[in-house]
């Protein structure tokens, strides 16, 4: 492990105690973060991304939930921390942002109390200088007439305010790292860009390091530096994200790509779909959970998946994949 | 040629609040004088950010809701629950709809058998028939009847819910289907499935589509005609490659221009849009875009842009362009300034 890093995931597992038995999540995780750096994981619903996200804060029950593996954040062991010393990385070192802000904010307190609240806990602030940073975050986040928004109440605010102001409450204390899961899904497409590129500046001017979590491959490509695709509670393909998603090496990553709709396709040609569905993580899966879906399988796939295949910037699982790189 | 639907000035306002006696206190103009129509065969594609009205106009088409005011005739028949006109419930069989959320549209408590049979037996067929038409529509769209009909709709991942959704919309073999954002809520390698399964079913029957959406990429692929609306108004509309080639009205460049670049190397230079779209509660005046819009000048905001020929069949509501009425008026006005 490099000094540089921020967070270093090394074969992280996930995995849920269910009434019907265990929900293998997250298999074998491994990725890094260095400073300044937006990492995209991306996939499809059911894939760990978010799971594998709320692991990096430990936001998982611990009563039902199994984490293996090693997860380094700013040189610290996090799976060994003690609940006071993780509070205090939580919102300062960290800082997370969800897709619903309505859930994210607490409905009775007005959004200038959380913010003022953050920053009194964690920086230290007296409850006037606690204010003056929460008015010059909702500035920075561009909400108009903001000293009035920061006596309003969550829902008092459109859906894009209350994200903006959501992000201003995860970067009132100045992380050096901000999880955004989905963030802009919930959007309407003209608020989501705002949003997007707003994220992108702050990160430039903060100069903090962004895992963002995403099932769409446009919002991957605004943000990202690097993307790591998830299936099946694995990342399949890893490296820049220019390479992977105009060169995709993995078969599923082609899939995916090939089956989203994008300008330019022809109208009158069938979509590339993938056939089938992803599959139940109620079982281990040790050979490569996307065989059951791909055109390359041969019976070499349904044996246990090797480890990942790096080149230079690039990582992908896939023994075929491999034969072509 | 003579359009399959038409639909003439449809209008929905929502009450909003009651003062002491009742009465409501202010309203949501949710649809606001939408005119179209759609020739058959073909697919209209109907875009717009949340709270502009497409889906209601969805459900006024369909009579889940009630129109305040408007017109809408399938073949020159007009239909609705005023006297004079044909009943609703035959609308209703040459109309069908499928919704985004595929499990809150099936009854959890039938199978799914039970569920596109359902329809056509309250429309007279009988139940043996109802039931082999089921079987035969569920081979259809793709799931193996022998495998599927006793299952309840918890059983079935979201994909193929939405099978059975469209199945049983076209129980009743309507001629027209709206989907009303039927393939959003499905992940993108299944959404690709749907799609496929959409178009060819539209050459086999013979559909007519109103398809509803959020997403342009998908709108581009599938539709003929487009048709953007903005807070309950219809703003430009035109056949598919025109407007999305050459967008006329200045919501619908920026709406088209903040799609997220599909291809690394193709990343966009992004026009983005101040503010959010309005509350519809109280529109702005005159063109409902103007507070928003760069090229907003005093007129935009007193008077309400006509809808104006831009080439063909492409048309849009804006001052700018050359042939609106009072274009020479607008070229005259100053700036606003900002």
């Amino acid at each position: 492990m490099s000094a540089d890093k921020l967070i270093d995931v090394r074969n992280l597992n996930v995995t849920f105690k269910g009434e019907e038995g265990p929900v293998y999540a997250v298999s074998d995780v491994s990725f890094d973060l260095a400073a300044g750096e937006t990492l995209a994981l991306l996939g499809e619903s059911g894939c760990g991304k978010s799971v594998t996200m709320k692991s990096l804060m430990r936001l998982h029950p611990a009563h039902k939930t199994r984490i293996e593996g090693q997860i380094n954040i700013d040189g610290v062991d996090l799976l060994s921390m003690r609940p006071a010393a993780l509070s205090a990385m939580r919102g300062k070192t960290v800082s997370m942002v969800f897709q619903e802000p309505m859930l994210a904010f607490d409905p009775v307190y007005t959004v200038g109390d959380q913010i003022i609240e953050s920053v009194m806990r964690h920086e230290g602030f007296s409850r006037v200088d606690a204010r003056k940073r929460a008015l010059e975050m909702l500035e920075r986040v561009r909400i108009p007439s903001a000293a009035k928004r920061l006596d309003a109440y969550p829902h008092e605010m459109s859906g894009g305010m209350r994200q903006r102001a959501m992000i201003a409450l995860a970067l009132a204390c100045k992380p050096k790292i901000l999880l955004a899961d989905e963030p802009t899904t919930a959007l309407d497409a003209t608020v989501q860009i705002q949003v997007l590129l707003l994220l992108k500046e702050l990160q430039r001017e903060l100069g903090m390091s962004m895992i963002f979590v995403t099932h769409d491959v446009g919002v991957a490509i605004e943000v990202a530096d690097r993307t790591a695709v998830m299936y099946a509670g694995r990342i399949i393909e890893e490296g820049p994200v220019d390479d992977v998603l105009s060169n995709p090496w993995h078969p599923y990553t082609q899939g995916l790509l090939g089956a989203t709709v994008h300008p330019g396709m022809d109208r009158k040609q069938a979509l590339p779909a993938i056939p089938g569905s992803p599959p139940q993580l109620t079982r281990q899966i040790t050979e490569c959970a996307f065989a059951a879906r791909c055109s390359y399988r041969t019976d070499e796939c349904m044996k246990p998946m090797p480890a990942a295949y790096q080149a230079q910037t690039r990582a992908v699982r896939c023994i075929h994949a491999l034969a072509e790189v | 040629m003579t359009a399959l639907l038409r639909v003439q000035d449809l209008k929905k306002y929502f009450p909003v609040g009651k003062d002491l006696l009742g009465r409501p206190t202010q309203v949501v103009q949710a649809v606001d004088g939408v005119s179209f129509s759609v020739e058959k065969g073909r697919t209209l594609g109907i875009v717009g950010e949340s709270g502009c009205g497409k889906s209601t106009t969805a459900r006024l088409l369909m009579h889940l809701i009630e129109p305040d005011e408007g017109r809408i005739s399938i073949r020159g028949k007009e239909f609705g629950n005023i006297s004079g006109r044909h009943p609703v419930a035959e609308l209703r069989r040459q109309m069908q709809m499928v919704f985004q959320d595929s499990y809150a549209s099936l009854n959890p408590r039938l199978t799914i058998e039970d569920s596109i049979a359902f329809g056509p037996q309250i429309h007279g067929v009988s139940e043996r028939e109802a039931r082999q038409q089921a079987r035969d529509l569920l081979e259809k769209v793709g799931l193996n009847p022998n495998v599927f009909v006793r299952r309840y709709p918890h059983e079935l991942s979201g994909g193929q819910r939405q099978r059975v959704n469209i199945a049983r919309a076209l129980a009743i073999k309507p001629e027209i289907v709206l989907l009303d954002e039927a393939v959003s809520a499905l992940d993108k390698s299944v959404q690709a499935q749907v799609l496929n399964l959409l178009s060819d079913l539209k050459k086999e029957f013979g559909l007519t589509y109103l398809f509803i959406s959020h997403d342009l990429n998908v709108v581009q692929y599938i539709s003929d005609d487009v048709m953007v609306m903005y807070l309950g108004q219809v703003v430009e509309s035109g056949p598919v490659e025109q407007l999305y080639q050459n967008p006329a009205h200045p919501y619908t460049r920026a709406l088209l221009s903040s799609v997220p670049s599909q291809t690394p190397h193709e990343r966009k230079q992004h026009k983005v849009l101040e503010g959010d779209p309005p509350n519809p509660i109280a529109p702005p005046s005159g063109c409902r875009f103007h507070p928003r819009c760069e090229h907003a000048r005093a007129i935009c905001s007193s008077q309400q842009p006509e809808t104006t020929r831009v080439e063909g069949l492409h048309q849009a509501a804006c001052f700018m362009l050359p042939a609106n009425p009072n274009h020479e008026k607008y070229i005259q006005l100053q700036e606003v300034s900002a």
